[in-house]
Order: C-alpha cells, then sequence, then structure tokens
C-alpha cells in the first residue's frame, strides 16, 4: 500500500520534539513503535491522550523477556481522528516489578492492570483494586511468567487417567531395533522434543 | 428515606449472555446502587498454553476463545503471523476469509438476537434466530469440516477450497435469511414491549465513549462512525460497498438497531465477495508446521468482530513458538469497567438486558 | 405516553407460522448425513501407515499415542506403531491429518458416540473403526502442510561440466538448506536403514534450527567422514524417508554435505567437532587399508586412546573414495581436509607401504594387538570375451585410478563401457571430460541399473547414450591388435519363475556392431588376498571372495578383524564406515575387557 502517511509522519515529529529520548520507529502504515524510558511513560500517556487525540487506550500488555530479566510494558493507544496505533513501550526489572497505574487516565486501565497483576505479579501503585481477577486462590508464581512450568503445574495438580502407559515413542522404538545410540549433546535436537 | 442495601449474586450461570460471569450487586429495592463483575469461572490459560505450542499449534486453540464467533480470532492470529513474517495471502483466500468473517458476524447476531429477546421475555425469537443460525452452521459444516469452531482461517491463507456448488448455497442462504427479516422486525424491534425495554436504557454518554473503550455496535449506537472494516481496511474490504450504520442515544435500543442494519449490509458483502471472488490458489503454504520459525517481530492487528473491535498483540522472538499472544476482546471492556458503571442506576430487571446489548462475552475476557 | 398500537400488534404475525411445517424437525425423524468434508472420527489405513508418529508430535492436546498393536512388526522402514486416538482429548483440528506424511490417516463423517465408560473413547483408527474407509470425509490430498517438493540442487549445466572436472554439484545456500531441513518431520524412521544409523533426524533439526554446528557435531558422532558421505553417500536413508511416501524424500546427503563443508579447513573442524580424546592406554591397532572403513576404526579408536597405525600402499589415503570417485563428484581438498583432521587427533597413516611387500603381515601381528583389514575389492572382474586383452580395452578402476592419479590415459573419442553401477557411470562421466562420446551397454533395463538415479541422470544430461538391455559378445581389434569395434547383441527380459528380478536373454540374430576407440569394462571387482600367510587363509573363513566376520567384524581369528567390500556386499562408503564403526566397538571390547570368553571370540 503506498498510502500517504502524513498523519504519521506528523505525529512522529510532535512526539520527538517533546520527548527527546524517545525510539520511534514506523512499522507500517498506521503503527508507530515508542520506545520509551520508563519514567517517562505516564508523561507521554497523559500527552498522547490530551494534545495528541490518543483517547483510546486499546489494550495493555506485558511481555516477559526472562533472559534480560525485565518486564516490558506495551501501551497500545489509537486515535480515532487520525486513525493510528501507537504502541508504546517500555521495560521495568523483574526483580522490582513495580510500575505506577495510569487508571486516572483511562479507567478501562484499572482492569487492564488487575490482569498485568495477576497474571505477571506487577505491582502496579496507585491501582487500589488490584484483587483476585480471573485467577481463584492462586498460590504458586505469576503463571503468565516465563519460569511458570505449567507441564509441572499440571503434574502435580492433576493425575493421568490410567490406560495410556503402552505409548511408546517413535525414536527410541527405532534406536532400539537399529541399536543406535543417540549421544546426550543431541537429544534436545530431537524433533519429538516439541513438547 | 434511604433503602436497606442487599447484595445480589447475578450469575454465574449464562446470566443473559453467552458464557459464565458473575455480576455482584449492591441494590437499594429496585435499583443497583454498585455493580461488580466476577470472572474466573472460563479461565482456559490460552495464553500460556500458545507460548509452549507452534504457530501452527495455536490455531485450534484461538478460535475456542470465542464461542459464538471463533472466527475474527483465526484471522487475527493468521494476520499478525503473515504480517510478522511478510507471508502473501492469495486474493482469492481473502475474499474466502471475508465471507467468512461475514457469516460468522451474521450467525453472531442470530445469536444475540435470541439472546436479547430473551432478556426482554420475547422467547419466540430465540426459537426463531437459532434455528435460522443454523442454516449458517450448516454452510460451516460444508465449509469448514466444523459447525462451532471452524480451524479454518490459518497463516497463508484458508484450508480448503470452497466445495463444489458452494456459493449457489451461500447466496440461498442469503435469500432466505433476508426474506426472514422483515418476521424479525414485526416479532422483535417493533414490538411494544421489545421498544419499551430498550429505549432509554443502558445509556453509554456519547463523551466518554471513546474514552472508555467503547468499541464496535455500542459505540455506533453512540453516534459514533467507527469501524475497523473501514478505518483499517484488512484482505478485502476496501474493495466491497457497505456502510456502517450508527444510530444516537447510546441505549439499548440503539445497538440493537445497529445491529439490525449491520445484518443487511452483511448479507450485501456477502453477495459482493461472491460475486467478485476471484479463481486461483487459497493457501501458501508456510513451511512444515514442525520446524516452522516465524522471524522475530511484534504487531497489533484488528479484527470488526460482530461484537467491535478484536486485537491481538502478538511478538515473536523468532523461535517455533510464539512469545507473547494477547487477546483483546471487545468484552474486555465491556463486560469490566464499562458495565460496572453503567449498571449503576439501572434496575435489576435490566441487568441481563444491557449486558446482552453490550455483547459481553467472559471467554473473551479471560481467555 | 401514547399507546404504541403498531407495536402490540405486529408481533401477532408470527402466529401465521403456526400453520407451517417446522424447519428442523422432521417426523418421522431423519438422520441427518453428515457433510462431505465432516471432521469425526479418525480412520487410518493400516496398511499405508508407518508409524511415523507425526500425528502425535502434531498433536496440540496430546490426544494421540503410538503403541505396538497386534500383527504389525518393526520393520525397515516401519516403526510397527500405529496411532491411537483419545477422543477424550480430541479437539478435531486435524492437523493429524494434514500432516501425516503418507496419507494414511484420515477424518470420517462419523462422530456420534456416547458411553460412560471413559476407556471407551480411546479408538485405534483402522483397527476399531475397519468400516470408517467408506466413510472418509477430510483428507490431506493436495492439502498436506507437507512439502513434498524438494528444494532442488543448484548444479553446473550438463554442458559446462563435461568441459572440466570441478565439481558437479553446487551445494545449497543457507537459505535453502533450512528450507530443505524444515520439511523433515523428525520420525527417524530413516535412521534404520543408515549402515552406521547416523543420527539424522537431530542433525537435520538442527539445520534446521541454524545450529549448523551443532549438526557437524552430531553428524561426527559416529561417522568421521561426513563431508564424503555428504557428496557422495549411497543414501539408503532416502529410499525409506517418510516423506518419499507421497513425495521427494528429505536431501539427506544433500544437508550432510551444506553442514559438513561449513568446516572449511581441518583447525575448524576440529574446533566445531571438539572431540573427547581419551590419554593413551597403551593397546596398539594395526589397519591395512586406509580406505573409509580403515579410516573410520582409526579415528574413533585414536579418540579412545588407543594407539593406531594404518598401512597404505598408496600415495594417498582415502582408498576408493580417493581413486574410485571421480573428483567431479569428491574433490581431492575435501579428502585432505578430512585425513588431515584425523592426522591431527593423532592417526597415524603409512603411505607407500603395502603389506606383504614393504611389510610382512607377521611383522604387523607382532607388532600391533589387533589387526582390522580394509583392503577393498581392487582387481576387477573381466567381461571374458574375445578381444579383451587388446590395446583400448581397459578396466574401469583402473582407468579412474589412473585418471584421479592425474595419469594421463588414451581412449580416443568413442568409448564404449560396459555395466549398470556407480562404476560404469563414474567411467563414463570421465570418459565424456576427456572429451569421447559414450555410450553404456547394459544388460538389463535402466531401472535395474544399480548405479543411483541421481548419477544416471547426471550421465544422460551430459550426453551420455544408455543403451539398456545390450550385452557385448566381441571386441573386434585390427591388425596392430588395437580395439576397432565391439559386437553386441540385444536381450530380452524374461521373468525369473522363482520370482527373482527378469533376466536378460539374447535374441538370437540382434547382433550389432559399433565402432570405438575403447572399451571400458566396469562389472566388477574382486579382492586380492595373497598378501595374508596361509595359516591365516586356513584360519580365517573366506566365503565367494569375501571374509565371513561376526557382528562385530571380528573374523575367526579373535585378534583379526575385516570390513568394507571384504566383507560385505553392500559396496559403498557408508557400510565400510559402519564396519569400521562396529569393529572399534570389538576391538575396544577385546582390548580393554580382560574376561572374554570363547578364547578371544565376540559374541
Amino acid at each position: 500500500m503506498n498510502k500517504n502517511l502524513y498523519n504519521e509522519n506528523q505525529t512522529i515529529e510532535e512526539i520527538k520534539n517533546t520527548f527527546h529520548t524517545a525510539e520511534i520507529k514506523l512499522q507500517r502504515e498506521s503503527r508507530i513503535i515508542v520506545k520509551l524510558r520508563s519514567d517517562l511513560i505516564p508523561p507521554f500517556l497523559s500527552y498522547a491522550k490530551n494534545y495528541l487525540a490518543f483517547n483510546h487506550l486499546a489494550h495493555f500488555s506485558c511481555v516477559d523477556w526472562i533472559e534480560d530479566n525485565e518486564f516490558e510494558l506495551v501501551y497500545l493507544l489509537y486515535s480515532y481522528e487520525k486513525n493510528i496505533v501507537v504502541i508504546a513501550k517500555t521495560r521495568i526489572s523483574r526483580d522490582k516489578a513495580e510500575f505506577v497505574t495510569i487508571k486516572h487516565l483511562w479507567r478501562q486501565a484499572e482492569t487492564y492492570e488487575r490482569e498485568i497483576h495477576e497474571m505477571f505479579g506487577i505491582n502496579f501503585t496507585g491501582n487500589d483494586r488490584l484483587n483476585e481477577f480471573i485467577l481463584e486462590d492462586w498460590d504458586d508464581i505469576p503463571p503468565m511468567r516465563r519460569d511458570f512450568n505449567t507441564i509441572q503445574f499440571a503434574k502435580d495438580n492433576f493425575y493421568t487417567r490410567p490406560g495410556r502407559e503402552d505409548a511408546q515413542d517413535v525414536r527410541e522404538t527405532i534406536t532400539k531395533k537399529s541399536g543406535e545410540k543417540i549421544p546426550d549433546f543431541a537429544k534436545e535436537f530431537s524433533v519429538r522434543n516439541l513438547k | 428515606m434511604r433503602e436497606k442495601e442487599t447484595t445480589l449474586y447475578f450469575g454465574p450461570q449464562h446470566p443473559g449472555i453467552t458464557g459464565n460471569m458473575m455480576v455482584k450487586l449492591k441494590v437499594a429495592g429496585d435499583t443497583i446502587v454498585k455493580a461488580e463483575t466476577h470472572v474466573g469461572y472460563l479461565h482456559r490459560a490460552f495464553e500460556k498454553l500458545m507460548e509452549q505450542r507452534t504457530w501452527m499449534q495455536s490455531f485450534p486453540i484461538v478460535c475456542r476463545i470465542c464461542v459464538p464467533e471463533p472466527d475474527p480470532n483465526e484471522e487475527n492470529l493468521a494476520r499478525a503471523v503473515e504480517e510478522i513474517e511478510g507471508r502473501e495471502v492469495p486474493e482469492r483466500a481473502k475474499y474466502i476469509r471475508v465471507m467468512v468473517l461475514e457469516l460468522s458476524r451474521l450467525a453472531a447476531y442470530f445469536l444475540w438476537m435470541g439472546g436479547q429477546a430473551g432478556t426482554a421475555g420475547l422467547y419466540t425469537v430465540p426459537q426463531w434466530s437459532v434455528g435460522d443460525r443454523d442454516y449458517i452452521l450448516d454452510l460451516f459444516e460444508e465449509l469448514t469440516g466444523g459447525r462451532i469452531y471452524h480451524m479454518y482461517i490459518w497463516a497463508g491463507g484458508v484450508r480448503r477450497d470452497l466445495p463444489g456448488g458452494f456459493p449457489d448455497k451461500v447466496l440461498r442462504t442469503m435469500d432466505y435469511i433476508e426474506s426472514r427479516l422483515p418476521e424479525y422486525d414485526k416479532l422483535m424491534f417493533e414490538n411494544a414491549i421489545f421498544q419499551k425495554r430498550a429505549k432509554g436504557i443502558g445509556v453509554i454518554d456519547k463523551d466518554k465513549a471513546m474514552e472508555w473503550g467503547v468499541v464496535g455496535p455500542p459505540l455506533r449506537g453512540c453516534g459514533i462512525q467507527h469501524d475497523v472494516r473501514k478505518d483499517e481496511p484488512y484482505e478485502v474490504y476496501d474493495k466491497l460497498d457497505f456502510v456502517v450504520p450508527t444510530y444516537e442515544g447510546g441505549d439499548i435500543w440503539a445497538r440493537a438497531m445497529v445491529r439490525r442494519k449491520e445484518m443487511e449490509q452483511s448479507i450485501s458483502i456477502i453477495r459482493q465477495v461472491i460475486e467478485k471472488m476471484p479463481g486461483g490458489e487459497y493457501y501458501n503454504k508456510v513451511p512444515n508446521p514442525l520446524n516452522w520459525y516465524v522471524p522475530p517481530g511484534e504487531t497489533y492487528v484488528k479484527t470488526e468482530s460482530a461484537r467491535g473491535e478484536f486485537g491481538y498483540y502478538v511478538v515473536s522472538d523468532g523461535s517455533l513458538k510464539p512469545r507473547r499472544i494477547h487477546v483483546r476482546g471487545p468484552a474486555y471492556v465491556h463486560g469490566v469497567s464499562l458495565l460496572e458503571n453503567i449498571l449503576v442506576g439501572a434496575n435489576i430487571s435490566d441487568v441481563a438486558m444491557i449486558m446482552n446489548s453490550l455483547g459481553v462475552c467472559p471467554p473473551e475476557i479471560e481467555r | 405516553m401514547a399507546i404504541n398500537l403498531k407495536g402490540i400488534i405486529s408481533p401477532y404475525n408470527a402466529l401465521k407460522q403456526a400453520g407451517k411445517k417446522p424447519h428442523t424437525v422432521q417426523y418421522p425423524f431423519e438422520k441427518k448425513e453428515a457433510a462431505e468434508r465432516y471432521r469425526g472420527f479418525h480412520y487410518n489405513d493400516l496398511e499405508e501407515c508407518i508409524g511415523c508418529g507425526t500425528c502425535a508430535t502434531i498433536c496440540q492436546n496430546e490426544a494421540i499415542d503410538m503403541i505396538f498393536i497386534e500383527g504389525i512388526e518393526t520393520t525397515n522402514g516401519d516403526s510397527g506403531l500405529r496411532p491411537r486416538v483419545d477422543n477424550g482429548r480430541c479437539c478435531w483440528c486435524a492437523l493429524c491429518v494434514d500432516s501425516c506424511p503418507t496419507g494414511s490417516l484420515s477424518l470420517t463423517k462419523e462422530y456420534l458416540h456416547v458411553s460412560e465408560d471413559p476407556d471407551s473413547f480411546l479408538l485405534i483408527p483402522g483397527l476399531d473403526n475397519p468400516e470408517g474407509k467408506e466413510k472418509i470425509s477430510w483428507i490431506s490430498n493436495g492439502n498436506s502442510l507437507l512439502d513434498y517438493q524438494r528444494v532442488p540442487m543448484p548444479e553446473l549445466e550438463g554442458k559446462e561440466r563435461v568441459k572440466s572436472f570441478a565439481e558437479v554439484v553446487l551445494g545449497y545456500s543457507e537459505e535453502q538448506a533450512r528450507a530443505e531441513a524444515a520439511r523433515c518431520v523428525g520420525c527417524g524412521i530413516c535412521t534404520d536403514n543408515c549402515p552406521v544409523h547416523m543420527h539424522i533426524p537431530e542433525y537435520i533439526n538442527a539445520i534446521a534450527r541454524g545450529d549448523d554446528e551443532m549438526a557437524v557435531k552430531i553428524i561426527y558422532d559416529n561417522n568421521p567422514l561426513g563431508e564424503t558421505c555428504g557428496k557422495v553417500c549411497t543414501r539408503r536413508c532416502e529410499e525409506i524417508c517418510a516423506v518419499s511416501k507421497r513425495g521427494e524424500p528429505i536431501a539427506i546427503r544433500w544437508l550432510k554435505r551444506y553442514a559438513t563443508e561449513k568446516a572449511k579447513n581441518k583447525d575448524i573442524l576440529k574446533e566445531i567437532v571438539n572431540p573427547v580424546i581419551l590419554p593413551p592406554n597403551g593397546h596398539s591397532v594395526g589397519i591395512i587399508g586406509a580406505g573409509p572403513g580403515g579410516l573410520t576404526v582409526a579415528y574413533y579408536l585414536a579418540l579412545r586412546g588407543f594407539d593406531v597405525t594404518i598401512y597404505e600402499a598408496k600415495d594417498h589415503a582415502g582408498g576408493m573414495i580417493m581413486y574410485g570417485i571421480p573428483k567431479y563428484r569428491l574433490p581431492l581438498d575435501s579428502i585432505e581436509k578430512q585425513i588431515e583432521y584425523m592426522k591431527s587427533i593423532g592417526v597415524k597413516i603409512l603411505f607407500n607401504t603395502k603389506v606383504g611387500k614393504d611389510i610382512s603381515f607377521n611383522e604387523l601381528k607382532q607388532k600391533h594387538e589387533a589387526i582390522y583389514i580394509g583392503i577393498g575389492f581392487e582387481v576387477p572382474y573381466k567381461l571374458g570375451i574375445k578381444g579383451e586383452d587388446a590395446e583400448g580395452s581397459i578396466q574401469a578402476i583402473n582407468f579412474l585410478r589412473a585418471i584421479n592419479s592425474e595419469k594421463h590415459v588414451e581412449i580416443g573419442n568413442k568409448v564404449v563401457v560396459v555395466g549398470g553401477g556407480n562404476v560404469a557411470i563414474d567411467a563414463a562421466r570421465v570418459s565424456r571430460r576427456l572429451g569421447a562420446e559414450v555410450t553404456i551397454l547394459y544388460r538389463r533395463r535402466v531401472e535395474d541399473m544399480p548405479a543411483d538415479w541421481e548419477e544416471i541422470e547426471g550421465a544422460e544430461d551430459e550426453g551420455v547414450v544408455i543403451h539398456p538391455q545390450a550385452i557385448p559378445l566381441e571386441i573386434i581389434t585390427d591388425e596392430n591388435n588395437k580395439v576397432k569395434a565391439i559386437k553386441y547383441a540385444n536381450a530380452e527380459m524374461i521373468p525369473d519363475p522363482k520370482g527373482g528380478r527378469p533376466r536378460p536373454k539374447i535374441i538370437e540374430g540382434d547382433e550389432h556392431i559399433i565402432e570405438v576407440t575403447s572399451v571400458i569394462a566396469a562389472i566388477g571387482q574382486e579382492a586380492d588376498y595373497s598378501f595374508l600367510p596361509d595359516e591365516v587363509i586356513n584360519a580365517i573363513e573366506i566365503k565367494r571372495g569375501r571374509i565371513v566376520v561376526n557382528e562385530y567384524q571380528q573374523t575367526k581369528l579373535p585378534w583379526l578383524f575385516a570390513g568394507g567390500d571384504i566383507a560385505n556386499r553392500r559396496a559403498d562408503a557408508i557400510s565400510a564406515i559402519a564396519d569400521g564403526y562396529r569393529a572399534v566397538q570389538g576391538i575396544e571390547k577385546l582390548l580393554l575387557n580382560e574376561d572374554i570368553k570363547n578364547g578371544g571370540r565376540l559374541n
């Protein structure tokens, strides 16, 4: 699509002028990614809402980058006027999983933050309604964290119905017949380890 | 004189909507003073499960996020993966997708019609509408092999081509459905009981609607013309001729009429799609699903579902499995922060009406 | 408020429906036939299924188990397992059907099952519902998720090729290799047919993941000549590849080639493979012949701390892969890289040392505790027809050896090659490169030729004429005893009454003569055991020219091991490598294990 990106470029320009440290990328038509320092997120959101007409907080998401020991908070803003989605992102440390609420800007943020709090264990200061939301009586680590092991959880909490113990591994069956010995360093490269 | 407040638990067994959810009401007499949404009865941890499955294995999962209307989920995930990968979709597949999406919108509206009339005590409408919805499910059965969950739209196109004679069957069904709409008008939309129960009830403030995150028919029922199909046309919506109906008032009646008018639009879209559908390929094959590495990237895609903007935030880290798929269903806002607010001051007997008119669907709130 | 009269009356309109026939329920009850594509219970064609288990792997609900069922054995190319579906878990997404390599799995129109017994939801498709065959609805034909087309290997054009001995196959690019590796379903059925049982799914998956170095490491786990095999292996693995049931098998050989070529020289190779070399254990092993088998024995014994010495009669290591395979298939620098790498981990090779001439066998016996013989078949069979000793009548193996030693051989401009194996094709293609017109005479049909089909196609691309069902009768010579022409007869194929492959029979009177400048015979070779002392020959058993060995490649003499062409009938490098690998286990057991009974026999 070769459309006029006037709105997009203008928005980028305006953000750049106000937030010098922002890393801004035009992903495609009507998608702008803005990476910000975490302390700039609340002023940015307020600015985007009040001055750039991004009055719709479409979504608020979180990604666990456990290898970097960081959570990425992702705010998806939409402007009806400009027809642009801004993906505003920031990273916070996993060790200090805390951020400020934005529920005073959009009241639905309260719900979004409740979910992220429950699933990732991030505390949003100022949000007084971070109570039980989707999960009931949950006492394990927040389940959407990458280090939560679903399979182990299932094994610990449920039992497998008897009747399927005779299942065989195809690769093993063949090695048994041929006498092939797979070295340990190669085992993780078996496609059959998908699960 | 201040009346004594009582707590009333509304739900969780299908409280006038599809799915299990509970609203804890504080009532003073007949009037609601405070409402609190409780979800958690349908949490299936889909987002977590998909992080542990390959991209292809995620497709049978996403459709289960919403029972009445699974296809926008498939569409969203397919389009997200295609965007991250830069994969082309054959033109024919785009038309087929639009046809499927519109059929599912019709099916969802029939189900909504039954629910909405049922909450008003008009029990003939659900009998009819669920029966008429079945004709659309028959079409799905023939096209996709499944009646409710279709697992049909996926990355690269659609799974199977149209079976022989299918377009004619769709057109016949559309003719039939169109002939039925006036009957529904007489039975439901022109019905004095329904009008009395719908007009002026559950009003959303027009000035606040956008800011509150209201989408879909409830937003258009506030007189705001916003539809993802028009604002950010996906597939081939930009090549089709349709209007986005709006109604003023922001009440149940306006939302109902928006949906009623959209049904006509959907029928018209399906007819156009069948007329314009090109031949050729319907699937641009992805690699072997066991070894399908999607390059790193992220995207936010949205689809206009029967209940409003359905968004997916999808992140790939270049591995076999999705890093994150976060679903933003319209009910996520409608069913919690919006519902809790507009229920205040409403009458107990209107709670189910209001919930249904907002298109609240618990399975997509909690996934 | 005004009374909405229309709104009160119009709903009564619905009453007119009362006289109509209902839409959904019919009386008497009619069972609704499911749609043509309905996704109901599974059906599996048990004959077609090879038990690759792809259905179980792709199933996102873990609803499919692979189990043994009565009457189906684990064979070469069939794991003997069959899927069983837990319909309590199945979600009918049909990913299993769409990714079934053989197409044996399908869904049926049947969908009704009501029972209080949870075990009854376990269904072995095909076995429990044989009637499902009649009700198949969802099939993968034409809609499979797998890719049945191989990524084509870039090659030199036929016309370009005949100009030089440059390598014909150009090799996959990284992108091509990833795409080809991605086609693999990882079942491992192929490994059974590989004589050495290489870890094929693992190294292919490593390539698909982009970890080429790991692929090399996995390849070198049981094959020290991975690069050679990547170029010239007879790849029996591809014959039983699960994907080959409906399409082109995974290019296992080319992927191995791609990975091993990533190590540009011996130092990089050593760094990647990074083998564990055990400290010397004081045992000494002698190896006769630096062919693929001998090199394998030497490599793995050296890694395990043995003192190994190879005695090689010629001035280069590699045996047949050095002297038999033309350089356009396996370039010299590739062989040298692999040999240099072996030397760097402690393998000693004595060149130009022919046992029986430069050193006696008994001397070897005294120096080493165990001896491995891998001398190969070096002596060609003769055609046994008149005029064979004429000038211009040569044996393919001698011809190739001379060319690979960069010697000049005069063959003239019109050559006939007799035979249909890889040696015959090699001789023909080499002759094309020397500028001759080449015709291959072969006794049977083209499809009976033992040569690889890719080699046959390659030869045809280069302009080699293949004349099947032609039996040479006589080589006609001129007055100087030089080859002038060859006389052959056409043959017809008559079926073997015992059920074997059809035999050629000369058609009487259908004789022809072609003028030629050379005749190259390539009908097989045999071994030369003259270096072995009589007492050894008498102690071991030689059957039809091959030494009889046990599963550890051990001969009747406990300290003597043999492998390669002289011990197996497969006549390829990978079998020699497999023999070597087995001999390593045997020698290790023999020399490191003190309490071997049966006088040192390993059984």
